[in-house]
């Protein structure tokens, strides 16, 4: 009972912190371009600002365009309960590695849908753009969960976590370190960042992600934002999770509970400095280049599985 | 210690590979040849690593050769070729980046198939490099295949050397000293006559694409 | 004592490159071949009496006794006929000046790494002999230093380089097998060795190397369908080179497939890597069927001549069997001889008519007649009429197929065999009969040259009516060499 507590308490702190961590990124980019930029705390104001509005929704769409806003929430939700941050705990029983997959694929399902539900052009151009990127990428996430689910023996989160946590040095190998590089990729990918797609664009040519939440507003629109925040915060702390939680609180007691929730909060803030660097440095690709480096990202969780096998 | 050491190894190995499949994907001269080197580098590391742990010290010889010719010397030559024909950076490859990619990877699976009876007999700790090893050997072979400039050509010949190599190493600790040696002088006058070629070419058809290299037929 | 036959052409070439005038060079290189002749005489004779030289790196047994002599032989004819050629080529101004020492020196240089072949032991050396080969001769084949002539000489350095590097991977894999079950030790290169322990070696391995062996040296064989650089390098090079190329370049490298056939047969038995050769010759003998029909240029059908012959040769050592291994080492002198005569006689041809397209080329016979008359003889002797020695070679290769019973191989070489009779026989008696094209006068080739065409005949004619003992002795005992040969 106190485990489902805890977890509970974890997936609780993921969600809140969730908008803070897009603050920090985009004070970081602002950092690193010399600016001032916004406060920290902003995304907050902001959701609170767009939820205090009302939405205005095209007449051409159906219930899909006002069902998604609450589809990819709940999935971002049920996501959060099942990943381990700092603690080895979690509602596992709900799912393992497989379903994460699946839950966020239903919540890009639905949006993707629901942007072609407005019927305006851009929303259809987003879709199929999105479509491209998510069936070039989803495969080298796949394989590099089955590299670490071939490591451990297990897709369950939990026990990926804490049985690479618990062994040392001795899982450390290529195999592991190739997935977690195509991993990365793919969380570039999935979460709309530079340099697959730039999130605050808005001009037709270049936008993805923005283009399926353009016909959003008010409500919706703050749903749909925190459901990215949410998305971009728990497949950061999956990249650390799964490929390499040392740091995380295997038993619960005290000092381990602190030092798990310490490190965690450092690991997340490293790769939240790392995307700020890659976006600050890098341009967006061309569309028609994306394959080139989504390809890649597939072949190196190729490399890592047949770096299990083989070596 | 034996197992970092093996691990050590092993890791190596797997950036032999990494390299020949960046240097698939890559779109420019200059970066294949700045990879290759990169790529030798770990292969005189992966020699030397073998040395420490087996104890047999020509093996340190032949690691030092790769690193010194492999990875400074021919990369010195290439490079100067090409700023002697100031050839344009571009790699002009007949099959597109993410086809290329996924080729290299159904070789690397067919090397595996390949190597596996191998790697159940083999009694030496880097075994398991054997697959590793023909799949750049494999990849190699494409490179010259697939790409269309005379210089990448050669690149190509030079990976096919660098995986067989280490194939060499991971079935047999090398080959007798004396032979290593000679089949190093013979890949360095090799690149330094393909090297005088690739510059005649480009004096002769004002171009290193040897898709014009088509005059005779039958 | 061996190591002289390597020193010999070495120190031509140094000669060669250092002298300036044009005499002296040609002077110094036909010393230096006819001193590598005697020497190889001698050594050969001492092999084939006394029993295999073993000094360390280099070996000397029947079979490289019998490829030193071919090699020795052409080599002369080659520097002989060098003199005369490259001389009006140089008078012509097709090169500069300054070259033509380069041409002497790497002339001698690539006889050497060809020595170097037939004389090592260590395959591992061997291996570096090959690849020696291939680089010494690219710059022969881009002498000209004109389009078509690059094209060819860098298709034949990637191409035979790509085959060579999968050769070194066989040998990797057969030295690997020689450590796996004699322990880290007894690991060895050396062929006289790995002879010995055949049985020992790890099966699988020595599958997977003679494969690879098989596509890496026969891209030098010329083996199809690794033959594409074939043609070309062979049609670009000065003639002189063609001829060696053609006829000792292609043999040595079978000889470096025979010493792995060897190894295989005594372990695996010979149906393994026999059959395989077997494969190999008659799809080589097949393409260039199909190409000799569609020619036009008179040295790329003799190119693609070698490739059909060097189809016959693997085809009667893969179905081996003592009757098979004599045929086709017939075959080898047989074809080195001829086809030196026939590019000795396409240089004069060309020499004449400054155009290599056949169809260009008519009435040869009332140009010049004597040249030409010899030349045909040459064409009528490598389709394998009688009475000469291709005739015989070829049916001792028909006998031993029928002997082992391989009869399908046998029905498609025969009618191969017929297929490139009539073809060259046609493209032949066009260049050579009916009336010249254009106004030519009538004036014969070279002395010399006709007299070197005179003597290669007629060694091929002899060869095709009498078998000397003392030959025979040799043959037979080559033939035992191989492990199954025997019989």
């Amino acid at each position: 009972m106190a485990d489902y507590l805890l977890a509970l308490v974890q997936t609780a702190v993921l969600l809140a912190l969730a908008p803070l961590l897009t603050g920090i990124i985009r004070k970081l980019k602002a950092w690193m371009q010399s600016r001032r930029g916004p406060p920290i705390f902003q995304p907050y104001l902001d959701l609170a600002k767009l939820m205090r509005k009302g939405s205005v929704v095209s007449q051409d769409a159906s219930w899909l365009t006002s069902l998604t806003p609450y589809v990819c929430l709940a999935s971002m939700v049920v996501a959060a309960l099942l990943v381990p941050a700092f603690v080895t705990e979690s509602f596992g029983f709900l799912g393992d590695l497989i379903v994460l997959v699946y839950l966020f694929a239903m919540a890009r399902f639905f949006m993707a849908l629901a942007a072609l539900d407005a019927g305006s052009t851009f929303g259809g151009m987003g879709s199929s753009r999105e479509m491209l990127v998510s069936s070039l990428i989803e495969p080298a996430i796949l394989l590099s969960f089955f590299t670490v689910a071939l490591l451990t023996g297990t897709t369950s989160l939990v026990s990926v976590t804490s049985l690479l946590a618990t062994s040392g040095a001795s899982l450390i190998g290529p195999a592991l370190l190739l997935a977690f590089a195509a991993f990365f990729i793919a969380i570039l990918a999935e979460n709309a960042r530079i340099p697959i797609d730039n999130p605050s664009t808005h001009l037709e040519l270049t936008m993805i992600h923005e283009a399926m939440l353009l016909e959003y507003s008010g409500k919706d629109l703050a749903l749909m934002e925190y459901s990215s925040m949410v998305k971009l915060t728990l497949f950061i702390t999956i990249a650390w999770s799964a490929f390499l939680p040392w740091g995380v609180a295997t038993q619960v007691t005290a000092p381990d509970l602190a030092l798990g929730v310490i490190i965690f909060l450092v690991k997340l803030l490293a790769l939240a400095l790392v995307i700020a660097i890659i976006e600050s440095s890098m341009a967006k690709l061309r569309l028609f280049r994306l394959p080139n480096l989504l390809t890649g990202a597939f072949i190196l969780a190729f490399l890592a599985v047949m770096s299990y096998f083989v070596l | 210690m034996a197992e970092i050491n093996l691990n050590l190894i092993n890791g190596l190995a797997a950036m032999v590979l990494l390299a020949a499949f960046i240097l698939v994907a890559t779109g420019r001269l200059r970066t294949m040849v700045r990879v290759f080197a990169w790529q030798s580098l770990a292969l005189g590391l992966l020699a030397a690593a073998v040395a420490y742990s087996t104890g047999y010290w020509h093996i340190y010889v032949v690691a030092a050769l790769t690193i010194v010719l492999k990875a400074l010397i021919i990369p010195r030559i290439i490079d100067q070729i090409m700023d002697r024909i100031q050839v344009a950076n571009d790699v002009e490859p007949s099959v597109r980046t993410p086809s290329s990619l996924l080729i290299a990877g159904g070789m690397a699976i067919l090397a595996y198939y390949v190597a596996e009876p191998l790697i159940q007999s083999g009694e030496t700790i880097t075994a398991g490099a054997l697959a590793l090893s023909l799949a750049v050997v494999l990849i190699g072979l494409f490179i010259m295949i697939s790409r269309k400039k005379a210089i990448t050509q050669v690149i190509g010949l030079l990976v096919m050397e660098n995986g067989l190599f280490m194939a060499a190493l991971s079935l047999s600790y090398g080959m007798p000293l004396i032979v290593e040696l000679g089949v190093f002088f013979d890949i360095m006058v090799a690149v330094l006559i393909m090297g005088v070629f690739v510059f005649r070419i480009n004096r002769t058809f004002e171009t290193l694409d040897t898709s014009f290299l088509r005059r005779l037929k039958d | 004592m061996l190591e002289l036959l390597l020193i010999i052409p070495a120190v031509t070439a140094l000669i060669c490159l250092l002298l300036k005038d044009r005499r002296q060079v040609e002077w110094a290189s036909s010393i230096g071949s006819l001193a590598l002749l005697a020497l190889s005489t001698y050594t050969s004779y001492e092999v084939v009496t006394s029993g295999a030289k073993d000094e360390g790196m280099l070996y000397m047994d029947g079979l490289s006794a019998f490829m030193l002599m071919l090699v020795a032989i052409v080599s002369l004819a080659t520097s002989l006929y060098s003199i005369g050629y490259m001389g009006r080529e140089l008078d012509e101004g097709r090169f500069e000046a300054s070259r033509f020492r380069y041409y002497y020196a790497l002339l001698h240089g690539f006889i050497m790494t060809m020595v170097l072949v037939c004389l090592s032991d260590n395959l591992g050396i061997m291996w570096i002999a090959i690849e020696a080969t291939t680089l010494a001769s690219a710059f022969l084949v881009s002498f000209y230093n004109n389009e078509n002539s690059l094209e060819a000489a860098w298709k034949y350095v990637i191409i035979c380089s790509v085959g060579i590097t999968l050769a070194l991977l066989g040998t990797i894999l057969l030295y690997a097998s020689s450590i796996q079950q004699v322990g880290e030790a007894g690991g060895s290169l050396e062929w006289s060795s790995l002879l010995g322990m055949a049985d020992q070696l790890d099966p699988t391995l020595l599958r997977i190397s003679f494969i690879l062996v098989l596509v890496g040296y026969g891209t030098k064989v010329g083996l199809a369908p690794m033959h594409t650089w074939l043609p070309d390098a062979h049609s670009q090079a000065p003639t002189p080179i063609s001829a060696l190329l053609s006829g000792v370049l292609l043999n040595c490298a079978m000889y470096a497939i025979l010493r792995y056939h060897m190894i295989s047969s005594a372990a695996l038995g010979p149906g393994f890597s026999g059959g395989l050769l077997v494969l190999f010759g008659i799809f080589s003998m097949a393409i260039a069927a199909a190409f000799i029909i569609l020619s036009r240029d008179f040295k790329r059908l003799l190119a693609y001549s070698s490739i059909e012959h060097m189809g016959v040769i693997a085809l009667g050592f893969g179905i081996g069997g003592s009757l098979g291994i004599i045929g086709s080492l017939l075959q080898m002198i047989n074809h080195a001889l001829t086809k030196s005569a026939l590019f000795f006689g396409a240089g004069q041809v060309y020499a004449r008519v400054k155009t290599r397209t056949m169809e260009e080329i008519k009435g040869l016979s009332k140009t010049m007649p004597i040249t030409s008359a010899l030349w045909f003889a040459a064409f009528l002797a490598i389709v394998g009429c009688p009475p000469f020695g291709i005739f015989v070679s070829e049916l001792v290769i028909l006998m031993a197929g029928l002997q082992a019973g391989e009869l399908l191989a046998v029905s498609i070489y025969l009618i191969l065999l017929a297929i490139i009779f009539a073809a060259m026989l046609l493209h032949a008696s066009r260049m050579i009969f009916g009336e010249p094209t254009k106004v030519v006068e009538k004036r014969e080739g070279d002395i010399a040259v006709v007299m070197m065409l005179v003597v290669l005949l007629a060694g091929v004619l002899i060869l095709g009516l009498y078998l000397p003992q003392g030959l025979n002795d040799m043959l037979e005992g080559i033939a035992h060499l191989f492990p199954g040969g025997g019989a």
